[in-house]
């Protein structure tokens, strides 16, 4: 359960994981034992009023019920910042927060979509619910891939995995949606397919659109600029097709693609 | 004797617990600490983190007449110290804001003062009547400066007759104190100040955001999809204090202090410059035990000082 709980949380383990990623291991047994795939954190970096807010991270796993595990890319002062962070140090948490994926039904074949560095939320996924599970991974080019160790993970948690690079210098060349496509249009491929994503977002609006096209439950986990992650400052609502917004932090960040307004003016890179 | 000397003085400092407590314009508060409109929601986010009880007041977010669904994202930029926010206001209504907020707030006992805003005249004095006379309603904070709505806030707080008609509607409108809060984005503080003492208001609450803008200089686009937004945090602070203090010595009205509070020493320059109680705002987002931090802070200050009442400071900046 999702809960607006503030820890003290010491710094385990965090050293560098490959193809640019930290590894952060944070001691938080409250929040570990109540998280689930798809939630997130709160994190300060630092105590310093500059940077000024805490940024939001996707739990990529829970360690022996106690501990939980983040992965991050620099990507801003904030994350510069918190690659200074040592074993030892205690980090302000808030968390775990939002509405994270539905568990699939034991029947479904779930469709894990990965883009940039989305993937930590459905590392999370593939350990709890992986077994039936078929992974597509994008990224521009194979060293933009999730870190070697992580993919082996993936690998061995589920039924299969896709790759796709821009380049070409991994897998299929093109998008992972491109991947994504012709599996579905494969008249072969059986069972009661789930898709599951997290990215970029226009990844996500053409992973919506496909899922659409092929009449396939399509769960998006979405990324917004975030002051709180409480629900209160209302800065991370997206737009919905029925008019109006919801808060990333607090109805997502896990909606069912077919409930939000897409469009193509959103921004591609965040800066955290 | 050196025992008995520091024994005196430890059952002394137990003895004088310090008085926190607050008349704000009629409004009983047990202490100068409440929540900036638009940082603390209706209360419900927050019961998980910190004991409701404690604070002050709670300042809700801005309630109109009609639900708002607010501006299109992105909403926020976070910029040195401080952040910019288009939110827009977005907003249940003031229907939703009795049925399901008030009732939560006021199982608390703690002041609970309504932000109104509307986008003409007639909206504001509309949601003015609605809230007279209900219980657990201690004040209205009227806002007639936000920046990112264009037809109302901001044009009713950068305009002194406008403002003038506005507050003085609002008054009439209700037997609840009024709070009128003010805008920063002018060039003259006082003046509005005295409009709004002129108006009838009970009380000042000062600043709101402060009119900002920030550009992705790749796409050449601004950061907010607003394009201008508010800057909050602690960026903003000094001129925050500096207008408290300008406001508070031209009129006779008690002022609400707020602008990138984050620690009680912010909490008491705002007070010395003339401020009877303080709002903490974008704090709220970054340390969601901000407020009461704050309220223990402010308690062993005074009585580690030896000062027995808040009051005794407010106003007390030694200028000369």
């Amino acid at each position: 359960m999702p809960s607006t709980k503030l820890h003290q949380a010491k710094v385990l383990l965090h050293r560098p994981a490959g193809r640019g990623y930290y590894r952060l291991v944070l001691l938080a047994p409250a929040l570990a034992a109540a998280a689930a795939p798809g939630h997130f954190v709160m994190l300060r970096v630092s105590a310093n009023l500059d940077p000024l807010l805490a940024r939001p991270f996707g739990i990529s796993s829970v360690i022996s019920k106690k501990s939980i595990e983040l992965y991050y890319r620099v990507a801003g002062r904030g994350t510069t910042l918190l690659t200074t962070v040592e074993p030892g140090q205690m980090l302000d948490l808030l968390g775990p927060l939002g509405n994270g994926f539905p568990v699939p039904d034991k029947a479904a074949t779930p469709l894990l979509v990965a883009g940039g560095s989305g993937f930590p939320p459905l590392l999370y996924f593939a350990a709890r619910y992986g077994k039936q599970a078929r992974l597509f991974v994008g990224s521009r080019d194979k060293d933009c891939l999730p870190p070697a160790a992580v993919m082996k993970d993936l690998r061995s948690r589920t039924k299969a995995v896709h790759y796709a690079t821009e380049d070409g210098s991994r897998g299929t060349c093109g998008f992972v949606t491109d991947t994504l496509a012709g599996y579905l249009a494969r008249s072969s491929r059986g069972g009661t397919p789930v898709i599951y994503a997290c990215g970029p977002h226009a990844m996500l609006a053409s992973v919506s659109r496909l899922a659409a096209e092929h009449s396939i439950p399509c769960y998006v986990s979405m990324e917004e600029r975030m002051a709180c992650g409480l629900g209160v400052c209302m800065g991370c609502s997206v737009s919905m097709k029925a008019g109006g917004y919801k808060r990333v932090c607090k109805e997502g960040p896990v909606f069912d693609a077919k409930d939000i307004m897409w469009s193509d003016s959103m921004p591609v890179r965040f800066t955290r | 004797m050196r025992n008995k000397k520091s024994e005196i003085r430890n059952s002394q400092s137990a003895m004088i617990a310090p008085d926190l407590s607050v008349d704000f314009a009629g409004i009983k508060l047990k202490n100068p600490v409440l929540t900036a409109s638009g940082t603390f929601g209706y209360g419900e986010e927050f019961a998980d983190i910190i004991d409701l009880n404690r604070l002050g007041g709670v300042i809700v977010k801005g309630i109109s007449l009609r639900p708002i669904s607010g501006n299109p994202p992105p909403r926020i930029w976070e910029t040195p110290s401080g952040m910019l926010n288009a939110i827009g206001l977005e907003n249940p209504g003031v229907d939703v804001f009795l049925r399901d907020k008030l009732t939560f707030l006021r199982s608390y006992d703690t002041a609970v003062l309504v932000n109104i805003f509307g986008y003409s005249l007639e909206e504001y004095v509309g949601v003015a009547e609605r809230l007279d006379g209900i219980p657990g309603v201690s004040g209205l904070e009227v806002n007639i400066s936000c920046p990112n709505v264009k037809a109302g806030g901001i044009v009713f707080g950068t305009n002194l007759k406008a403002a003038f008609e506005l507050l003085s509607a609002v008054r009439k409108a209700t037997r609840l104190p009024v709070i009128a809060k003010l805008s920063p984005n002018v060039t003259d503080i006082t003046e509005f100040a005295k409009v709004a003492r002129d108006a009838g208001c009970d009380g000042l609450s000062l600043i709101n955001t402060l009119l900002g803008m920030a550009i992705d200089i790749r796409s050449r686009k601004p950061r907010l999809a607003n394009c201008t937004g508010g800057l909050s945090g602690p960026a903003i602070r000094p001129v925050a204090v500096r207008m408290v203090w300008q406001a508070a010595q031209a009129v006779d009205l008690p002022v609400i202090g707020m602008g990138g509070i984050m620690t009680y020493e912010d909490a008491l320059e705002f007070i010395l410059a003339g401020a009877s109680a303080v709002a903490v705002g974008t704090a709220n987002f970054i340390n969601p035990r901000a407020t009461v931090d704050i309220i223990r802070d402010l308690e062993t200050f005074l009585t580690q000082e030896g000062i027995g009442s808040v009051k005794e400071l407010v106003g007390q900046v030694r200028v000369k």
